[in-house]
């Protein structure tokens, strides 16, 4: 047990305050979707790694927690996709060049990319999912080389709401990606695969011994897709799953970001699933 | 531009507009953000269009419907202001009566000259945007929420019941005290402004989403009153929210 | 250790001795039947009997409301809030209350550790109390009794209507210097408190409990009585979960952050931006609070999370207990190790 007399005044820190970054470019992607790339006050890096959060604030209207959307390897800048769901987003749709947005972070677990260099990495995104595995995956392709394969999963309610679409044609374009999109209702210019994403599973030809799967979707979206991987013999500890929950203070504290006994901020949100399996209140 | 925000009034005690007269030394802040463009308290402009209507007061005859009605077609958001308005409040209590014999009783020999209807809520009869709740509503609560619309944000939407805000003022709780208080399941937002001056809870903000009724009962007889008396006090301000 | 007696009526003698460290803060009496810690103003007001009071000590470390920040709509500004340290004595404090302030230190200091609990439990000093328990203490079930001195720099310990005032520390001595309305003397035995509630398992078997009681029927039956008010864990001192909102001013130019306690109990605790809430039903709520007190954390720090006070069930307009909740589940798991071991 911590101990006041163990702590040292100068390990007490504040923290709540947030750092202002300035929004360098913004752009509204979709109807829904903002993307945002920030700087920080000196220029230095956020540094972070692929699937960490931070907590984006505004004056007046409060704190969200949001996943770094881009790859740690960019130097000075991060970014940001913002869904408006909330109070909160809902304001920074407003938010352009120029405007300063408070960071907190970045904060938790994102990937263990030592576990990860030499893999076959297989990503699975559902709807804005794909936004904290964007980071992954940028960072896998600047780093190419130290990775296997790179099979991109990635299912949306509507063509409408693809998100990153011309980084989707840029992976879609290269020999080093094997990119399979389904929307669950397509249009009259759709002509890919329509389905919910557990569809594109079954075809898959994997490797088992050497890949592992990133998934990050909405809630409902968890158990149907381990249930698939699952069924294809991949084993539990080379699956992981970025979980989201009310991640309020980002340090542990608050209490609204538990799963059974698990800080999420803190354990996760990126987790192996060998370690939430037990956990009742995980999916 | 400024949003142009009306007022209108229905069945009620315009008790909460009264209210609002009495901002005083926020009402120049207030109108900052606002051009205030119907308001029959105090002022009688008309205006085609409304930024904001707030209307106050349940929805109980022909007449009103039709008035509500034409007002939401000419507002962008509407915002039902005070129990009556959120709810029906204590006029929804005559809803717990066949409507002819209410009639008979208000109106008697006249009823069959005055039209009248359940009194409903004004979501009930047209779209309500946000709600401001409370008999009478509060001032600091109607700020918070035209600040948040101000600000572009969600208003808060009281989640929590009174207790809460009882806790964080170490109130002694009224259960303690031998008193029955409907705080556990009424709608916080209030500070506790009622038991912090030793009055119990009434329900006047309306009920939680999903309230455990039965257990609420429970609680209320087992503290002295009877199951009659616990069922009339939930009723009070929510006979239109609770099935007992 | 050094041991003093102390004449009741000299007590507020003392309160005013200590006062010249710092603020006292004391049980007062509020309102029909309760009690609070205040700022004393008068010693003689100070109440040294008492079962409990309505909120925990913890409300001057982790205050129920707390400003963390001004700011400024309009420069997207902040200014922060310096929390300053000042010397304070805490006197007539329950073995319990103590107890639970060390836990809340791990709580507020592990990981990361937080500046504004840390300086406000700077230069502190405590004074505990002798208590004769009531129906809802039931502390000795979590392993700490009545005389339990950790924590404490100067112990009262009740004698025969006076009190033995034991020395703990070299704060303790310190506060003392100069105080000469004592008597040395030897430390006596006091056997007639005891506890009436109890926990019926030693506390280090209930995590074996709770490893089997995650779908107990126990739950759903507190769930029916619970109406979700939240006192348990507001008044609760070992809870410290809080939620954060901004506050504008009318002019909507300047305004504040603040954070206030919040409570896994009530609806609304664990729901995302989305709409999704990951413990709707008010029996994983109810079970959630339980694991918190005897589980989770307890697994890691060998403790309950749980001192005893009796609050949750004291303060529960719904009478629900949680003593009596642990020993259902006990019941429950008696009963379940009885068919496992007669099937075999």
């Amino acid at each position: 047990m911590k101990r006041i007399q163990d702590v040292q005044s100068h390990e007490a820190e504040d923290l709540y305050y947030p750092t202002m970054c300035t929004v360098k470019n913004a752009k509204q992607i979709t109807e829904m979707e903002k993307w945002y790339e920030l700087e920080m006050p000196a220029g230095e890096s956020l540094g972070h790694g692929p699937g960490q959060f931070v907590e984006v604030s505004a004056f007046g209207i409060g704190e969200a927690p949001i996943s770094v959307s881009s790859s740690p390897s960019e130097n000075g800048t991060f970014e940001l996709c913002i869904r408006q769901v909330g109070t909160l987003t809902n304001v920074l749709k407003n938010y352009e060049q120029g405007d300063t947005i408070g960071i907190r972070g970045p904060f938790g677990k994102g990937y263990p990319m030592e576990k990860l260099f030499g893999k076959d990495i297989l990503i699975v995104a559902g709807g804005i999912g794909l936004v904290p595995l964007r980071s992954l995956i940028n960072y896998v392709l600047d780093n190419r080389t130290e990775f296997g394969r790179l099979i991109i999963l990635y299912g949306a309610k509507t063509p409408a709401e693809l998100l990153f679409k011309e980084e989707l044609d840029e992976w879609e374009a290269r020999d080093d990606v094997e990119l399979h999109v389904t929307v669950d209702q397509g249009d009259e210019n759709w002509t890919g695969n329509t389905g919910v994403i557990t569809t594109l599973i079954p075809g898959l030809d994997l490797k088992l011994n050497t890949t592992v799967a990133a998934i990050t979707g909405p809630p409902v979206m968890y158990k149907f897709v381990v249930m698939s991987l699952k069924s294809k013999q991949l084993p539990d500890d080379q699956i992981y799953l970025s979980l989201e929950r009310r991640m309020k203070c980002g340090v542990g504290k608050c209490g609204h970001c538990q799963i059974n006994g698990v800080y999420c901020c803190q354990e996760g949100p990126v987790f192996n699933y060998v370690d939430i399996k037990p956990l009742e209140e995980a999916l | 531009m400024k949003p142009q925000v009306a007022f209108f009034d229905f069945t009620s005690c315009e008790g909460c507009q009264l209210n609002k007269l009495n901002f005083e030394n926020d009402l120049l802040d207030i109108l900052k953000h606002v051009d205030l463009v119907e308001f029959r308290e105090a002022m009688d402009d008309k205006a085609d269009h409304y930024d904001i209507a707030f209307i106050e007061g349940s929805i109980s005859s022909p007449s009103c419907v039709e008035r509500i009605h034409d007002i939401r077609r000419r507002s962008t958001t509407l915002v039902a202001l005070g129990a009556c308005a959120v709810n029906g409040g204590v006029n929804a209590m005559k809803n717990l009566h066949p409507i002819d014999e209410v009639r008979e009783t208000v109106y008697g020999d006249d009823k069959y000259l005055f039209a009248t209807l359940p009194a409903m809520a004004v979501s009930s009869v047209v779209k309500v945007d946000y709600e401001v709740r409370g008999c009478p509503m509060t001032q600091q609560d109607f700020l918070r929420l035209l600040i948040a619309l101000v600000l572009g944000k969600q208003p808060p939407k009281y989640g929590s019941p009174v207790c809460v805000e009882c806790k964080l003022n170490e109130n002694e709780c009224l259960y303690n005290r031998g008193m029955v208080c409907l705080g556990p399941i009424t709608r916080g937002g209030c500070e506790a402004a009622c038991p912090s001056v030793g009055q119990f809870c009434t329900g006047c903000r309306g009920l939680l989403d999903n309230p455990n009724l039965d257990g609420m009962l429970e609680v209320m007889t087992s503290h002295g009153i009877s199951l009659d008396e616990a069922k009339k006090r939930m009723l009070l301000y929510n006979s239109n929210e609770v099935q007992l | 250790m050094e041991c003093f007696s102390l004449l009741r009526s000299d007590v507020p003698a003392l309160i005013d001795h200590v006062g010249a460290y710092g603020e006292v803060v004391a049980p007062h009496g509020k309102g029909d039947v309760s009690y609070s810690f205040e700022v004393v103003r008068d010693s003689n007001d100070v109440v040294l009997d008492y079962n409990r009071t309505l909120l925990p000590l913890k409300k001057l470390f982790l205050p129920p409301v707390e400003k963390l920040m001004d700011f400024s709509l309009k420069n997207k500004s902040f200014d922060p809030v310096e929390v300053a340290i000042k010397p304070k004595v805490y006197f007539g404090v329950h073995s319990y209350e103590m107890q639970s302030i060390l836990r809340l230190d791990h709580s507020m200091l592990s990981g990361s550790a937080e500046s504004n609990y840390f300086k406000r439990r700077q230069e502190s000093r405590f004074i505990g109390i002798s208590f004769t328990p009531d129906e809802f203490h039931f502390s000795e079930s979590v392993g700490i009794l009545i005389e339990e001195m950790e924590g404490f720099d100067l112990f009262l310990n009740e004698v025969d209507g006076d009190f033995q005032v034991y020395v703990l520390t070299d704060h303790g001595q310190e506060l003392l210097q100069g105080f000469t309305k004592m008597k040395a003397t030897q430390p006596e035995i006091v056997e007639e408190r005891k506890f009436k509630k109890k926990i019926r398992y030693h506390y280090n078997r209930l995590p074996r409990v709770f490893q089997y009681a995650y779908h107990s029927d126990v739950w759903a039956d507190v769930a029916e009585r619970c109406v979700g008010c939240g006192a348990c864990t507001l008044t609760c001192p070992t809870c410290f979960c809080f939620d954060v909102q901004d506050e504008v001013t009318v002019a909507a130019e300047d305004g504040m952050r603040q954070r206030s306690w919040d409570s896994c109990m009530l609806t609304t605790f664990a729901e995302v931006a989305g709409g999704e809430n990951f413990r709707e039903k008010a029996i994983n709520r109810t079970r959630h609070r339980l694991y918190r007190k005897f589980k989770y954390i307890t697994d890691e720090e060998g403790l309950p999370w749980c001192v005893g006070c009796g609050r949750c069930t004291a303060f529960c307009p719904a009478g629900i207990s949680l003593p009596d909740i642990v020993n259902d589940l006990i019941q429950e798991d008696e009963k379940a190790q009885y068919h496992r071991s007669v099937r075999v």
